[in-house]
């Protein structure tokens, strides 16, 4: 197994003189192997982003372990590690504008990653990375490099995000609600992107999200969380035909649907 | 004789830059009895036309040109002060996107709905406005410890359903709601979007126009459904003729870009429209869909296309559907 | 981007003229003493001469030429508000960073010190030190100043750095491999930028007020002028009562006319970066 998560949890004391111990993730475990697509879907408050956060080493857990390519990667003491880790495991969040510093032109989220490669490389080099990249999620690199994050759509700055993975050819890449901010008729490009990103290099995902009808479209397996715990795993098919749990049961029922209408309504 | 009838409705943000042609051209019929979906993405003017139609026009948005007029009332031709004291509230209600973000935090529930109430039946006692209101929330099953609460003190779709309810109190004929569920969890939009059609059973309300981004949420509540873009109206239907035989390239990719946990969804794909809505300061000439859309043909570029009735109530904005 | 402030910030009226204001008493407080050369402290005419044409502020009770004294208090007075300004806000900036940054144990240290240091009253603390400081110069003076005032620039940046720190920007740049300190510099303070220079105007009009209370205890430089020495010299020869307007309000209304148009500037360099920002 390329990652593995062991009886990861995270607790928040919360209030002042009466404190009181809140789970936000509570002993959840679970494995992903090369080249799968996994979706980690829950409602909001479900946990499954402050999960996200510690598996990309942004958080530190209350207990628990995780391992990647058999490395306990809550123990990697040097920032070289460190780098490497996360070299191999990055991370895209929902909301677009937030991952750039209004400050800068939308080029430094890109640039920043080639202190993550092994060898230094000179300018031109970077450049032509940087523009292959950039042509890869199919945005055009004159049209991009040089403004400022604001001037652009969100669909541009979700691409850039990728396009900043792609960089990377990380082995694991977890999106945080990726398109739950894009407008419909531009989701599909970012989702086709990611599938490609599995497809051409072998890059497992894990998508979080509250969307079971993305879940289900993108991934071979699906999770579903609930208060902190993983409630249900099964494969997308057989959670869509046989839920087990009444979480799962009640969100397939009350999804709205494209197809069909509901009964008991 | 429709609940709803707006015709060539313009309605323009003055900005120093020049005038953002928001709402450009609709013409718009609500049945009594009707659920009508508008749907459309972000920047396609929905909700300035639901402030339009209510006639909540403030500066910088101006009304340019259009009758509207619902009900008995041409809303048009009248004054602010009247459809104030006439028409907000009686005759139509808008539940504006985000209503539960604008509730004051120091006042419980009730109060709110005493506020309404005295502003229209100025003659009611206390003991009667508490009365109605009960029996109200005991109508549409909410809890009526609800009344005494503060808003911080409900969920999120608990206080949408006291927003609608109190929306909702004086009977008006017409009630906008606009993405009255986008920031819910789908068990919690479940709920609310039953309380509408609640509303409509029990005959509180005769109409609803609903807005949303979200097309499945119409499948399962509307009658017919328009399609908006850059302004203008692209395809109108009845729900079932519209989602199965959508004819406007547009209309046709948005409803393919849905995703549902459905295996039809999965088989099917899903479509992608590239590039971006026009900027409506300075709108193209001709068909504003012309950029983005694989079957344009010059003639789309100069000629702008007319909502014409394709088939028995299916109208669409298309050169191709002559 | 400083092209852009520059222009936008020019286009309010009342960053205008305070700032014209502000430059031209500085204007004059550099250029005068050059132009005006009575020197400040020799007796030049009879004491307490009323404003003329040889001495246009006229003379202190000592004979010397007022007009020097506050031509060259003007400098002195701005030069030591701007440098405890600077000194304050460094400190200031810097603890607030840690403690912003950093969180737990190495915060509630900081904190407890800076409140501590916010709490005790300021003056007091000037005039305790002050008192033993047997020759104050310029500098012991805006040092005195600026350790007193930085308390509350600590606990605004550290609130601003509190709540940047959860952007996802820095989780981006912490993902890149970017260290704490990198961070800090790179990502947080730029976006804090506007307020900390913010602080600095308004701390060089406190440092000056603060001064010019020093000076009128006594307390301050020991030697050379400044607007609030002059201040003293005034009160100690008693000239409110017997009516030497000429001494008393030259340097006062333009201690104030200076600390108000550094104040109307911080409000619209405020006024300025507020609905930019909101803008975006």
């Amino acid at each position: 197994m390329m990652f593995s998560v062991h009886n990861l949890t995270k607790t928040f004391t919360v209030g002042f003189f009466r404190r009181k111990a809140v789970n936000a993730v509570n002993n959840v475990s679970f494995e992903l192997d090369k080249g799968e697509i996994i979706s980690l879907v829950g409602e909001s408050g479900s946990g499954k982003t402050t999960t996200a956060l510690m598996i990309l080493r942004l958080i530190r857990p209350t207990s628990g372990e995780m391992f990647f390519e058999g490395k306990n990667i809550l123990k990697l003491k040097t920032r070289e590690e460190r780098k490497k880790y996360w070299r191999q495991v990055h991370g895209i969040f929902q909301d677009p504008y937030a991952p750039f510093n209004p400050m800068y032109k939308v080029d430094r989220v890109l640039y920043q990653v080639f202190s993550l490669y092994d060898k230094q490389l000179d300018r031109k080099e970077k450049d032509e990375i940087v523009k292959e990249s950039l042509n890869a999620v199919g945005l055009i690199p004159k049209d991009i490099l040089g403004k400022y994050s604001h001037q652009l759509s969100g669909g541009q700055r979700q691409r850039i995000m990728v396009a900043r993975c792609y960089m990377l050819k990380p082995k694991l890449i977890l999106a945080d609600e990726p398109v739950s901010m894009i407008d419909a008729s531009t989701r599909a490009g970012v989702i086709e992107l990611f599938m490609k990103l599995c497809n051409d290099l072998k890059t497992s995902v894990m998508f979080i999200t509250h969307d079971l009808g993305l879940a289900y479209y993108t991934s071979n397996r699906i999770l579903i969380m609930r208060k902190g715990e993983i409630v249900e795993e099964a494969l997308a098919e057989s959670l869509l035909e046989h839920p087990q749990h009444p979480y799962t049961k009640r969100l397939l029922n009350d999804v709205p649907l494209l197809c069909s209408k509901w009964k008991d309504f | 004789m429709p609940l709803v009838s707006a015709e060539n409705v313009k309605a323009y943000y003055h900005t120093s830059a020049g005038s953002v042609k928001a709402v450009d051209g609709i013409n718009l019929n609500v049945s009594r009895g009707e659920i009508l979906g508008i749907v459309g993405e972000s920047g396609c003017g929905k909700s300035t036309l639901a402030s339009t139609l209510m006639m909540n026009v403030r500066p910088p948005l101006r009304l340019v040109e259009g009758k509207i007029s619902v009900d008995k009332y041409e809303l048009t031709s009248m004054k602010r002060k009247e459809i104030r004291s006439r028409v907000w509230g009686i005759i139509i209600s808008l539940v504006p996107q985000s209503a539960l973000n604008a509730l004051i935090p120091i006042t419980k529930t009730q109060d709110i709905i005493k506020d309404v109430l005295k502003h229209h039946l100025k003659n009611l006692r206390r003991e009667e406005i508490k009365n109605l209101a009960k029996k109200r929330f005991q109508e549409l099953d909410l809890p009526i410890e609800v009344l005494n609460m503060y808003p911080h003190e409900l969920s999120g779709g608990m206080k949408q359903r006291a927003v609608i309810a109190t929306s909702t109190i004086l009977n008006p004929k017409l009630l906008i709601v606009d993405e009255p569920t986008s920031a819910l969890d789908v068990s919690t939009q479940k709920i609310v979007l039953k309380m509408i059609v609640d509303l409509r059973r029990r005959g509180i309300i005769e109409s609803v126009i609903f807005i949303t981004h979200d097309i499945a949420i119409l499948r399962q509540i509307s009658d017919k459904i328009t399609v908006m873009y850059a302004g203008k109206i692209v395809e109108s239907s009845t729900t079932d003729e519209i989602l199965e035989n959508p004819i406007h390239p547009y209309a046709k990719g948005l409803i393919n870009a849905v995703i549902t946990p459905e295996r039809e969804v999965k088989k099917r794909g899903l479509s992608y429209i590239p590039g971006q809505p026009p900027d409506l300061l300075t709108p193209p000439t001709g068909c504003r869909f012309c950029s983005r859309c694989e079957l344009a043909k010059d003639l789309c570029q100069k000629q702008e296309p007319h909502l014409t009735e394709i088939r028995r109530d299916h109208f669409v904005a298309c050169h191709f559907m002559q | 981007m400083v092209k852009e402030i520059l222009i936008g910030v020019f286009r309010i009226k009342k960053f205008v003229v305070s700032f014209s204001i502000l430059a031209s008493i500085i204007l004059i407080g550099v250029v005068g003493p050059i132009v005006y050369t009575v020197v400040p402290y020799k007796t030049v005419g009879p004491p307490e001469a009323k404003p003329s044409e040889t001495y246009p502020l006229g003379t202190d009770a000592y004979g010397r030429d007022l007009f020097a004294q506050v031509l060259n208090g003007i400098s002195t007075s701005i030069y030591i508000g701007f440098l405890s300004a600077i000194v304050g806000t460094a400190i200031g900036v810097v603890i607030g960073t840690i403690a912003g940054f950093k969180g737990g144990l190495v915060d509630d240290v900081l904190m407890v010190v800076t409140n501590i240091m916010m709490t005790f009253p300021a003056m007091l603390l000037m005039i305790l030190v002050a008192a033993y400081i047997e020759e104050r110069n310029v500098l012991y003076v805006a040092l005195i100043i600026s350790f007193t005032s930085w308390g509350w620039i600590a606990r605004g940046v550290r609130a601003q750095i509190m709540s940047l720190r959860e952007q996802q920007f820095v989780f981006m740049s912490r993902m890149a491999g970017l260290s704490d300190v990198k961070i800090a510099f790179a990502d947080l303070l730029p976006n804090m930028a506007s307020y900390v220079f913010m602080c600095f105007i308004l701390l060089t009009s406190a440092a000056m007020l603060a001064e010019a209370g020093l000076s009128m205890i006594g307390l301050g430089i020991t030697r050379g002028y400044s607007l609030g020495t002059i201040l003293f010299w005034a009160r100690m020869k008693e000239a409110v009562r017997r009516g030497l307007t000429w001494w008393f309000i030259p340097p006062g209304a333009i201690l104030v006319a200076i600390t108000t148009s550094l104040l109307v500037t911080a409000t619209a360099l405020d006024e300025y970066f507020s609905p930019r920002l909101r803008g975006r």
